[in-house]
């Protein structure tokens, strides 16, 4: 699938607006928000291959993010570890526990396999206040930042730019060569992709270690960004933010997500005024999302492109050259 | 540790029941639906409104209750599983219904508070009487009476056979003129019922929490997964295995490690017997 | 000096003028308070009373024409007891709102989250979580903690059990929750210091439906004083219960949560509730005679059309506690004679025996506790009356 020039001078316009985000950013509680943003889609992007593309419901994928983000305050922090070298550590922890996760769970059906990763991330978070020795259980560990160039507030957006254009490159390449449809064909119908040829388990348990990796990677940053991590930072609530970012912004897409994702990590700042309704408008936006429009966000920027700049349908109409295959059909049949 | 197997025969009937109610829904929508462990809470929660706030006499309230979790169970039908299921996409009723799931615990969240209050006593009863407690018979009495009502409707009931059939395969049932909408409402609806019922007669041992609804959907489930899907002697196994399992663990090992030990219980028998102890291995059509 | 020439007046006006109004822009500009509060999820009743307080405190200042001519300002966010939304609404009212101070977070789990932000951006924060690690003389120079520390909590109750009802054989319980955890650790260091090891201790998840057990085994271990160190209602409810029911005669010491007005409709017969002490405050503890301190009454007659007619049924330090935050502010404001966040700090390092209603304050250089170690009384558990309680007997 090649890319056309208008494409990539889309890319490169916004590869420029997202570099230059610490200039024009309103204030730092804005930069800070695009610096979560960044953390979420590290996870997210791994994740989406695992929900948006492989169709496994994975809800429970902060218990991958909580071992990310203790492992790097532990070994950064307490063992005092170059942040960098945590990091790849953190990345090779949640790879790990993801493979754990994995292969008893793949071969669940849909419901069960949601409901083993919910689990999953309450064991986590027992675990983590189980082994306070460790962990620090309820009172937390501070987490160390990153050291120079990536020490300010604009060093640290870059950080998370450049790993998360990364992480996206890699999903991207995922999606659009043969293994992203091998994943679209399993999602769909698995008996299908077995019948053609795709190794269905091999297939799921490799995006999800890779997710595994991510998010791995994803809690090291988001972390840092904390500066504190606790228990209660790992809650359920924010495994299914994650979930929820991605079938909002439209399965079998990567931009999809990637607009579901800041949409939705903005959208409680916008609505903090409310207080008290925040949750449940979060719900019913949720639910009315999931009614009207399933495939998503990005199918809505999609009818909203084809009804500005409708696609030219070429018709090619077949038209054989009769005579030749007249003669041709009575040469072979003498 | 007698003390411990009686609790735990008690919260794995709860379990147990949520675990029914799950097979209810699932026998006319193939949905398994995260709204299950609410409709237990909101009998419990609005069981304790009507006796505390309304003093009504308790068969009114149960009467109440019930109706709450019939009520509840239809909206879950009409808002969440009707035009989802019309896509025939199985992502979205599991985000439907945990959206609804979500709306409706905040809901309660913000008016009945967060902190759990207090079921009154149902029957009259001293408070010394130990483990002959009803806070424990209660549950198990409702598990066993939920589970011989519901084969006695599937056996002798003309709408428990279009249970039946629907799920058996709801294509043939729509051809054979069955409104296979207005039977899945129905069967929601006494989901919901059942689910109201449990919630109301758990209510002493659970108190009436707004958070109840996410952790009996879980452990339901998981009684529901090792029983196996689809059987009603299954789900009372599965949740008695469960919540004496829980219990009995805890009793050894402390409670820091009580999520793991339930999970741990799932996994293994998912491992071992995938359908689960009374399922039944049902051919894939390809 | 050259003479003002009518041009060159023309020339200053503007300027002068200028000078004036951002004067008078600065005069007039409010005082900016940042309120960090959980008024849903945990701990919400204890958020939406401090509430109270910080509003009318802030309040009663306005009326009285402000700080200097400033009016005050106060701006909540609803934090839903989530370190994320914390941490974000922190960030959001010290960059996008521009404030002078931030108060609260009430629950310690998101103010070990927030505390450091606030610490970064140079702001002062008053902190009303009681998790010992959240205040630090190095680490955070700027946040003052009004609040006891859950040290102080614990020395007292232990001091009460082993000294006073003379136990020494302790069982500790905690719950599976952070505060739980950390709360039952320290509290048996504590109890090691003054040389006396649990004979049972046990983390019982908050959800646990029936506690038979656990009570059974410390009976059994010989435990002669239960020591519960949640703050959650449905457990301590259930500990109770089961104490009760069980005939078992033993004295309960522990968290001030043990006497929290909730628990009077979950306990199945009202006197299970005797024979239970709880860790209080002096300024809500009622004398021999039945009076409260001055400071309590004189905010209570204020306040009285505000809290609702009749007796008030949650726990008036919390509105205390509220009120105080904002006094603490408005003294610290006139001390430094500005909002100059160095010159703030240096103000409360030096504030010694400040007399608010919930405590005296005390904090120095070394110092970032202010709550006096005097003013944690042990209290009848059951013995709550429109908000306070009476002394537990010596």
């Amino acid at each position: 699938m090649s890319v056309s020039l208008r494409r990539q001078v889309a890319l490169v316009a916004a590869g420029c607006a997202l570099a230059t985000v610490p200039w024009w950013a309103g204030d730092m509680y804005q930069l800070h928000l695009a610096q979560l943003i960044g953390a979420y889609w590290v996870l997210i992007a791994g994740l989406n291959l695992v929900v948006g593309f492989s169709g496994q419901l994975s809800v429970g994928h902060v218990g991958l993010l909580a071992i990310g983000a203790y492992t790097f305050a532990i070994l950064a922090g307490t063992h005092g570890l170059h942040p960098a070298l945590a990091t790849a550590c953190a990345g090779g922890v949640g790879a790990l526990c993801g493979l754990l996760l994995g292969l008893p769970s793949l071969r669940l059906p849909g419901f069960y396999f949601a409901m083993a990763t919910l689990a999953f991330a309450l064991i986590v978070s027992e675990i983590i206040l189980a082994q306070s020795d460790l962990t620090g259980g309820g009172v937390g560990l501070a987490v160390p930042g990153f050291p120079a160039p990536f020490d300010t507030p604009q060093g640290t957006y870059w950080l998370i730019l450049l790993v998360a254009a990364v992480v996206t490159w890699l999903t991207w390449n995922v999606a659009r060569f043969m293994w992203g449809r091998g994943l679209i064909a399993i999602r769909d119908s698995v008996v299908t992709a077995q019948a053609a040829g795709v190794p269905v388990f091999r297939a799921k348990l490799i995006v999800f270690v890779f997710s595994g990796l991510t998010a791995g990677v994803a809690g090291s940053l988001f972390g840092s960004l904390q500066s504190y991590v606790t228990p209660d930072t790992f809650i359920f609530e924010l495994g299914l933010f994650f979930f929820v970012c991605i079938i909002i912004g439209g399965r079998g897409g990567i931009l999809g997500p990637l607009v579901g994702t800041s949409i939705l990590t903005a959208l409680p700042e916008l609505v903090a005024p409310l207080a008290k309704l925040g949750t449940f408008f979060y719900g019913l936006l949720l639910l009315v999302v999931v009614l009207l429009v399933p495939e998503g966000i990005g199918r809505l920027f999609e009818l909203a492109l084809e009804r500005l700049r409708p696609r030219k349908v070429e018709s090619a109409p077949v038209r054989p050259d009769l005579e030749r295959l007249s003669a041709a059909i009575r040469k072979g049949q003498r | 540790m007698l003390a411990a197997l009686i609790a735990g025969l008690a919260t794995g009937a709860l379990y147990a029941a949520a675990a029914l109610v799950y097979n209810v829904m699932f026998s006319t929508s193939k949905v398994l639906s995260v709204t299950t462990g609410h409709t237990a809470m909101l009998g419990g929660v609005f069981g304790a409104w009507f006796l505390q706030t309304w003093n009504i006499p308790v068969p009114i309230a149960l009467a109440g209750s019930v109706a709450v979790g019939a009520l509840f169970g239809l909206i879950t039908d009409l808002v969440a599983i009707r035009r989802v299921l019309a896509r025939s996409d199985e992502h979205l009723w599991l985000l439907s219904t945990l959206a609804l799931a979500t709306m409706v615990q905040q809901a309660v969240a913000l008016w009945w508070g967060t902190e759990p209050k207090p079921f009154p006593r149902l029957i009259p009863q001293g408070f010394s009487s130990g483990l002959a407690d009803q806070k424990y018979w209660l549950p198990v009495a409702l598990a066993a009476v939920l589970a011989i009502g519901l084969e006695l409707f599937y056996r002798r009931t003309l709408y428990g056979k279009l249970f039946l059939a629907m799920s058996e395969d709801s294509f043939a049932a729509r051809a054979r003129g069955i409104p296979t909408d207005r039977i899945r409402a129905l069967s929601y609806v006494l989901a919901g019922a059942m689910g109201g019922l449990a919630g109301f007669a758990a209510g002493q041992l659970t108190f009436a929490y707004f958070a109840l609804g996410l952790t009996l959907t879980l452990n339901g489930f998981i009684a529901l997964a090792v029983g196996g899907l689809g059987s009603n002697v299954g789900a009372l196994a599965g949740g008695a295995a469960l919540g004496i399992l829980s219990s009995v663990a805890t009793y050894y090992l402390g409670g820091e490690y009580q999520q793991t030990i339930s999970v741990g219980l799932l996994m293994l028998v998912l491992l071992l017997k995938p359908e689960g102890l009374f399922g039944a291995r049902a051919g894939r059509v390809v | 000096m050259t003479t003002l020439t009518p041009t060159r007046w023309v020339a200053l006006l503007p300027a002068a003028a200028l000078l004036a109004s951002t004067s008078a822009v600065q005069a007039q500009e409010p005082i900016r308070i940042g309120w960090l509060s959980s008024l849903t999820g945990a701990l919400s009743s204890a958020a939406i009373a401090e509430n109270q307080g910080v509003q009318f405190a802030v309040d009663e200042i306005n009326k009285a024409g402000g700080i200097n001519g400033r009016k005050l300002e106060l701006i909540t966010r609803d934090t839903g007891g989530e370190p994320t939304k914390a941490v974000n609404f922190a960030q959001q009212l010290a960059f996008q709102e521009k404030v002078h101070f931030i108060i609260g977070p009430v629950n310690s789990g998101e103010s070990l989250a927030t505390v450091p932000i606030v610490a970064k951006a140079g702001l002062p924060n008053l902190v009303i979580g009681t998790v010992d690690e959240l205040t630090n003389p190095k680490k955070y120079p700027r946040a003052f903690r009004l609040i006891n520390t859950n040290r102080q909590w614990i020395d007292a109750a232990n001091d009460y059990a082993l000294n006073v009802l003379k136990r020494r054989k302790v069982a500790v319980i905690g719950d599976t929750s952070g505060y739980g955890t950390s709360s039952a650790k320290t509290a048996t260091e504590l109890l090691a210091k003054a040389g006396v090891t649990p004979v049972y201790s046990v983390l019982i998840d908050a959800n646990k439906t029936d506690l038979t057990d656990e009570l059974n085994k410390a009976q059994a271990a010989g435990a002669d004083v239960i020591m519960p160190w949640s703050a959650a209602t449905g457990l301590l409810a259930r500990l109770i219960n089961t104490r009760g029911d069980m005939g078992w005669d033993v004295p309960i010491v522990g968290h001030s949560a043990m006497m929290a007005p909730a628990l009077r409709k979950l306990l199945n017969k009202p006197e299970y509730w005797n024979n239970a002490f709880a860790a209080g405050y002096q300024s809500t503890t009622y004398d021999a005679k039945g009076k409260l301190p001055v400071g309590t009454q004189a905010l209570m007659d204020k306040m009285r059309g505000k809290l609702g007619s009749g007796e008030i049924d949650y726990m008036l330090w919390w509105v205390a506690l509220g009120y105080d935050t904002v006094k603490v502010v408005e003294h610290a404001i006139r001390q430094a004679g500005g909002t100059d966040p160095a010159a703030i700090q240096k103000a409360l390092e030096n504030t010694k025996g400040l007399r608010g209603v919930y405590a005296t304050y005390s904090w120095g250089p070394d110092d970032r506790n202010g709550f006096p170690d005097v003013g944690i009384v042990m209290n009848v558990a059951s013995s709550f009356k429109d908000g306070c309680y009476k002394a537990a007997p010596r």
